[in-house]
């Protein structure tokens, strides 16, 4: 195991920010923290970037203890905040030199890391600009590409998309998933349930400063999200209607939508939507929703991942 | 509420929160205003230690005349038995003018109503020149009177201590300037750099990587040295081409002087920028600190314009040392010895402010 987290206890005050939290991260695989906004995602994660003492517990990185082997830890970690942590007035070329300094990066080493930033992070054709003349996501780009400039074997991103628009999010997720092509070991947080779903290889939910759930995404939706069902949406004045044509079905409303629960609704979905049909009800949506990892949070926690920790 | 009214209940509101503004608009005139009355504002505003060799046995007439002088309330007087005792401390600024009353004032007052005073005056600030010289004068004219068989029977022969002449303005104002740097900028330049830091969050990116925080503070610290001396060669340059002022620039001696006054300022600026809880806070302070310290560290005026208990305060400013040794080397030529002392107290705090600048910054950071 390449991050070891055993019983970690962190609080501000009277509040119990990270409450006993456990987990293992395997040499390269991506592992996500998910969690709504307060969760305790961040401070887990600036504790294992030693931005933060702890209470209790024990971490090791790479095997060195984060508290007796702090430095050796640093130097294994590439750490990217959600906040873009360049200096405006140097350009993006001269921002990497100033990482690569705190790392003590050979002159060779760095001019491959600068090559390497340009043709997988795609940072190349703004190198020698200044970050203020960049825009939002040529910074963010930079930004990833800066802090992990010293070839770190660990990546911990923080809310690595939180703020950009979808195609700008899947470019940034084909950067993260690439990292493991390269053997890093990724370690994110995020509180979107798609970029956990779309590009961890396991997921921890946290929630209340614990983590509540942990494995493969697909076994967490299968074990905790439930089955799949089919999700209808009609006119609000034809809901009750609809509830007495599936009355044989096991159904609940949901957000205004009805949902038909069975073991295999593929098998009943040419059958609910010929029942509707022939009474006449016209419906806004009709389809089979496989359960998500915001499924799973609600179930585990009770509320939606938007919803404050 | 009418949309303006409304605007300007919420500005003011917002005014009176934010500590730091109400600062800037009214406690920091006021803390000024208090300032200059307490420099300038006195009824003799200026006071000056001047050292007395009484060669003439302590008659009363002598006695007299010491009473008189110490009842003038512009001179502290310091006594000395030898004249060589009293240049020295001449030589060190501690007195600012020695007056040598002759062995045979008394018997030459009041058998010949003719007797000559020597009064020697530290010539490298042309202020404390004429006060003195103006004072002592202006006393022995009054004292004189109560000798009415005589007209003026006391002559004061007054000359300059430094380099054969009054030192000119120009040539008292540059050392003055060049402290500046090692105040202002040095102060502002390493505060800036760590609030900075923290302002924009890049702080975060330091303390993740491998870099010791000692380190780290040597690299903020070596910057600030770096443009403390740009700003000092600038302003060095600039008095000596537009000034052209007739002093000794001893490059080898100014430069520990520069040195160990900038470690100061850096040194004052680092405690400064862990105590600002906001980056703002921390900002402001060390502008405030450095506008106010100025008065007190002989930069611009003579210190003697001080109330005493503002010279006392102005004693344990290290810039008030380096300033005096500025002018010791540009002015009167100073030797390395001469520098024994500045060097020492400014090699002295620099040290033990640094070392509180880094064991705060170490529990700033541990927080």
């Amino acid at each position: 195991m390449i991050i070891e987290v055993e019983d970690l206890v962190k609080h501000y005050g009277e509040v119990k920010a990270v409450d006993g939290v456990s987990f293992a991260v395997e040499e390269g695989e991506i592992f996500g923290l998910l969690g709504p906004n307060g969760a305790g995602k961040t401070t887990l994660m600036e504790i294992l970037c030693c931005l933060r003492t702890f209470d209790s517990g024990r971490v090791t990185i790479r095997g060195f203890d984060l508290v007796k082997d702090s430095l050796k830890v640093r130097a294994s970690i590439g750490f990217c905040p959600q906040e873009t942590l360049l200096y405006d007035l140097l350009s993006v070329k001269e921002n990497f030199a100033f990482s690569a300094s705190l790392y003590s990066l050979s002159s060779k080493k760095f001019k491959e890391r600068v090559e390497f930033s340009s043709k997988v992070l795609g940072v190349g054709e703004f190198l020698n600009r200044k970050v203020q003349q960049l825009s939002g996501g040529m910074k963010r780009r930079a930004n990833l590409a800066a802090s992990v400039i010293h070839d770190p074997p660990i990546v911990i991103l923080d809310e690595p998309t939180v703020g950009f628009d979808p195609n700008i999010k899947r470019e940034f997720w084909e950067m993260i998933k690439n990292f493991k092509n390269y053997g890093k070991t990724v370690l994110l947080s995020t509180h979107d349930m798609y970029e956990a779903d779309e590009i961890c290889d396991r997921v921890a939910i946290m929630d209340k400063g614990k983590i509540v759930a942990l494995d493969k995404p697909y076994i967490l939706k299968k074990t905790i999200g439930g089955d799949a069902a089919i999700h209808i949406r009609v006119k609000n004045s034809q809901t009750k209607k609809t509830l007495t044509v599936l009355k044989e079905y096991k159904t609940t409303v949901i957000d205004n939508e009805i949902r038909v629960s069975a073991n295999n609704p593929w098998e009943i979905m040419a059958e609910v939507s010929n029942k509707l049909v022939s009474q006449g009800i016209l419906t806004e949506k009709i389809e089979i929703v496989e359960p998500t990892l915001e499924d799973v949070f609600i179930k585990l926690a009770g509320r939606k991942l938007a919803e404050e920790s | 509420m009418n949309s303006i009214i409304g605007i300007a209940v919420k500005d003011i509101k917002t005014f009176f929160r934010e500590k730091g503004t109400v600062f800037w608009t009214i406690a920091f005139p006021v803390m000024m205003l208090l300032l200059f009355t307490a420099i300038f504002g006195r009824e003799i505003p200026f006071n000056a230690n001047l050292g007395i060799v009484n060669e003439d046995t302590k008659t009363p007439v002598t006695q007299a005349v010491i009473s008189g002088l110490n009842a003038t309330g512009f001179l502290t007087l310091k006594n000395f038995t030898q004249r060589t005792e009293a240049f020295k401390e001449l030589n060190t600024t501690n007195v600012r003018a020695v007056l040598i009353i002759p062995e045979n004032f008394t018997e030459n007052l009041m058998n010949y109503g003719q007797v000559n005073v020597s009064l020697i005056i530290d010539g490298t600030s042309p202020d404390v020149f004429r006060l003195i010289d103006n004072g002592v004068r202006t006393f022995f004219s009054e004292f004189s009177k109560q000798f009415k068989n005589y007209t003026e029977p006391v002559t004061v022969k007054t000359e300059s201590a430094a380099v054969a002449q009054v030192i000119g303005y120009k040539e008292n104002i540059t050392p003055g300037m060049l402290t500046y740097p090692l105040l202002f900028s040095s102060m502002v330049v390493s505060t800036g750099a760590i609030v900075y830091e923290r302002e924009k969050g890049t702080l975060k990116k330091i303390r993740a990587s491998p870099i010791r925080p000692i380190n780290m503070l040597f690299g903020k610290t070596l910057a600030a040295l770096v443009q403390t001396a740009i700003s000092i060669l600038v302003m060095a340059l600039l008095a000596a081409f537009l000034l052209d002022p007739k002093l000794n620039w001893n490059v080898p001696l100014l430069i520990p002087i520069f040195f160990l006054g900038s470690m100061n300022g850096i040194a004052l600026g680092l405690i400064i920028s862990c105590i600002g809880r906001a980056p703002q806070e921390a900002s402001n302070a060390a502008t405030t600190i450095a506008v106010v310290l100025q008065f007190f560290t002989g930069m611009y005026f003579p210190i003697e314009y001080l109330p005493t208990y503002m010279q006392q305060i102005g004693r344990v400013i290290p810039m008030t040392y380096a300033a005096q040794a500025l002018r010791d080397i540009m002015i009167r030529n100073a030797t390395l010895a001469d520098l024994a002392l500045p060097i020492l107290t400014l090699t002295i705090s620099a040290l033990i402010l640094y070392g509180i600048g880094v064991i705060l910054y170490k529990r700033w950071v541990e927080k």
